[in-house]
């Protein structure tokens, strides 16, 4: 069972492909859900407090503005533990955790240098491109091994 | 500073979603209610959330998926389910992440026609995804004959 | 009082932990944040027809609800834009935005670039002008001083209290500010001696400035009220420019601020404080230390020529040793004044005046509209002939007066 970066870290259909065929998604969701469940400093909506961002730069420096350090304080963790990565490159509605485009270039070049494999997609079209698009994510998720599907 | 206590410790919650013609929402509440022993279900309009304990979560969403495998969808969500931080009441407009799934599940169809098909490819297939536009350049010499056709 | 209802367009305060900042410094104003609710047709939609084209999909989400704003698909009192600092992505989009609804509709509107440091006391003075102008249209809508009121300035730097009887100036108290409550009662009575009229016949009070609060509540004041609104207010009735467009820079003590004005009420508006570099302070040192009062730096400065000393940084300790350095090698005292009166004003045009729409007249007030070196490098650079009003120094203590004619019982 590896553990596999989803990207966009929000989508639906990357964490239920994955879980589906027996890997572990890594979302956004994690990552939130132990901030939501961690005592601390009041600091809603997600409990990101601004010792956050100081935590995001171990991924970039202090100059990076605060939201991408702040988000990057969620997915460099993520990153750093990741088997493996499935990128869709078309996600441009994926707002909040994936509201900013500089965190999102940072995350998927991190994802690169860390030489894990990589399957790079765009959103299906059509029912055609639908088929060969979860075959593609059933086969790669195969190749890492370890899958209980 | 005040501080913060969080609710619903060590639980996860789970979002499903069903987008199908065999099974609406309220089809996959009354399932889940029927097994749903010590775990919270909150109905809602694209499905369900599920909240507790992550073994009975889980154990619960196997169940779930059985009935439509290649309809139900399933993802983490990091908040306990009606969380005022994310209240659309609160918040006056829908939290970020809620147009992600609104964009998902309009093409969730495509996915499910996929998951339908799997088991009828041959075995060694290989799959042709859509990838991302590469830079697809002309070459200098096909170039050249476009121009001198225009210009002829 | 009824909430004011503030839609927030932004990027990325949720992830710098700073979210409830904001969150807070609405409700200290009585003001809620709330964040358009629009569909996902209407943000491709909004945003294919803005035409700006920029990646972060927060940033295309804040232009498609600015624009279901601006249509009047949702309902708000004002607009609160807010995205990090140093994101230039986001930069130019806060600045476009904010030009199109301060074009497009009637809603006030205050942008902010945040770090993770923001507080909601930095916020405050925004937020408190954001709502005065959605709440109070009516108050501001006052173009004439009626009665005998009493108007206090409560400054960093000074303090300022002016006596205004019928629509005139009777009387001024200037002094430095020492304690706050001291320096405010003093200021008042040199006010009152001058008008010639006892405190008991004050028909009402108004205090604006830093010490507002405190100024406010010792003095039973009927209004207190930031700075921003109470200076725009005072700037074009001084200047008289009421109606149609004008533009307000305030270099002050501690912070600047520069406002956009239509008919008398501030639209958009940017206040800095980072560095005293850009302030009425740095000029306070030159003055100092080329051994003049800071009164005679203007007209030192006329006299100079600004570029012929090299600068080569803003903040106010080496900029005070560049001054140095060239005084030692020779330059002028006329030339040194005239280069810190530009280092000013060029600091205040290149971070702030970008960011609001210069629409003549622009207005200069406060204590340093009256260095003459440093309005004209302002109208060097800004390629225009800038207004100082008279009793410009005053401008806020006008403006509480003028406003709190509007308290005067049975007026």
């Amino acid at each position: 069972m590896a553990k596999v970066f989803i990207y966009p870290t929000t989508s639906l259909i990357l964490s239920d492909l994955v879980a589906r065929f027996g890997h572990t998604p890594l979302s956004a969701a994690l990552q939130i859900r132990e901030h939501i469940q961690s005592p601390g400093l009041e600091s809603p909506p997600l409990q990101i407090t601004p010792e956050d961002p100081k935590r995001g730069l171990k991924w970039a420096a202090v100059e990076v503005p605060s939201g991408v350090r702040g988000r990057m304080s969620l997915y460099g963790p993520m990153i750093d533990q990741a088997e493996a990565a499935i990128i869709i490159h078309d996600a441009d509605f994926s707002f909040g955790c994936m509201g900013c485009a500089r965190t999102n270039e940072l995350i998927q070049f991190l994802l690169r240098k860390s030489g894990i494999p990589v399957l790079d997609l765009r959103y299906p079209r059509t029912e055609e491109e639908g088929i060969e698009f979860v075959a593609a994510i059933k086969k790669f998720l195969e190749e890492l091994g370890g899958g209980g599907a | 500073m005040t501080e913060y206590h969080p609710k619903y410790t060590n639980t996860v919650t789970k979002y499903v979603f069903v987008e199908s013609p065999e099974m609406t929402p309220g089809d996959l509440a009354i399932r889940t209610y029927e097994i749903s022993q010590g775990v919270m279900i909150k109905e809602t309009c694209f499905g369900l959330q599920i909240t507790g304990n992550e073994d009975d979560v889980n154990a619960i969403i196997d169940h779930l998926r059985k009935f439509d495998p290649a309809h139900i969808f399933v993802k983490d969500r990091g908040f306990p389910p009606g969380d005022s931080r994310r209240c659309r009441a609160n918040l006056g407009g829908a939290r970020p992440g809620y147009f992600g799934h609104e964009f998902e599940i309009s093409i969730s169809r495509f996915i499910s026609k996929g998951l339908e098909e799997l088991p009828k490819r041959p075995i060694g297939s290989v799959p042709k995804p859509p990838v991302p536009a590469g830079s697809d350049k002309l070459d200098a010499k096909k170039i050249q004959k476009i121009i001198e056709s225009v210009e002829t | 009082m009824s909430l004011v209802r503030i839609a927030q367009l932004s990027c990325g305060p949720e992830y710098s932990g700073v979210q409830k900042e904001i969150d807070e410094a609405a409700r200290s104003v009585e003001a809620e944040i709330f964040f358009p609710d629009i569909r996902l047709a209407d943000i491709r939609q909004g945003f294919d027809l803005f035409g700006l084209d920029v990646r972060s999909p927060d940033l295309k989400l804040a232009i498609a609800r600015a624009r279901a704003l601006v249509e009047g698909k949702i309902e708000a009192d004002a607009v609160f834009i807010a995205t990090c600092f140093r994101c230039a992505e986001a930069a130019i989009v806060r600045n476009e935005l904010r030009r199109y609804i301060h074009e497009n509709s009637r809603l006030p509107v205050v942008s902010y670039s945040f770090t993770e440091r923001t507080t909601a006391g930095t916020l405050l003075t925004r937020m408190e002008a954001l709502t005065t102008i959605a709440r109070r249209r009516a108050l501001l809508a006052r173009e004439v001083q009626e009665g005998l009121t009493l108007g206090v300035d409560s400054g960093s730097s000074t303090t300022k209290a002016v006596i205004m009887q019928d629509n005139q100036i009777i009387g001024t108290g200037w002094l430095p500010t020492t304690a706050v409550l001291k320096s405010a009662e003093d200021a008042v009575d040199l006010a009152l001696k001058e008008a010639g009229v006892g405190r008991e016949e004050i028909q009402a009070t108004g205090t604006t400035g830093y010490g507002r609060f405190l100024v406010g509540e010792k003095m039973h004041a009927d209004l207190i009220q930031e700075e921003l609104t109470v200076n725009s207010k005072g700037a074009v009735y001084l200047a008289d420019t009421q109606h149609g467009p004008s533009t307000v820079i305030d270099i002050g003590g501690m912070d600047n601020k520069a406002i956009s004005v239509q008919d008398g009420i501030p639209g958009t508006f940017t206040m800095g404080g980072i560095c005293a570099g850009a302030s009425g302070r740095f000029l306070e040192m030159t003055a100092k230390r080329l051994g003049v009062d800071i009164t005679e730096l203007g007209p030192l400065a006329m006299r100079g020529m600004g570029r012929e000393v090299p600068m080569n940084s803003y903040c106010i300790v080496f900029g005070t040793q560049s001054l140095v350095n060239a005084l030692a090698a020779g330059s002028s005292p006329e030339d040194v004044a005239a280069a810190a009166c530009h280092s000013v004003a060029e600091q205040v045009f290149e971070q702030q005046l970008q960011e609001v729409d210069i629409k003549e007249p622009v207005i200069m007030v406060g204590g340093t509209s009256l260095i003459q070196g440093l309005v004209k490098a302002m109208g060097d650079l800004l390629q225009v002939e800038v207004v100082v009003p008279h009793h410009s120094q005053y401008i806020g203590a006008v403006g509480s007066a003028l406003l709190a004619s509007g308290f005067i019982k049975g007026s």
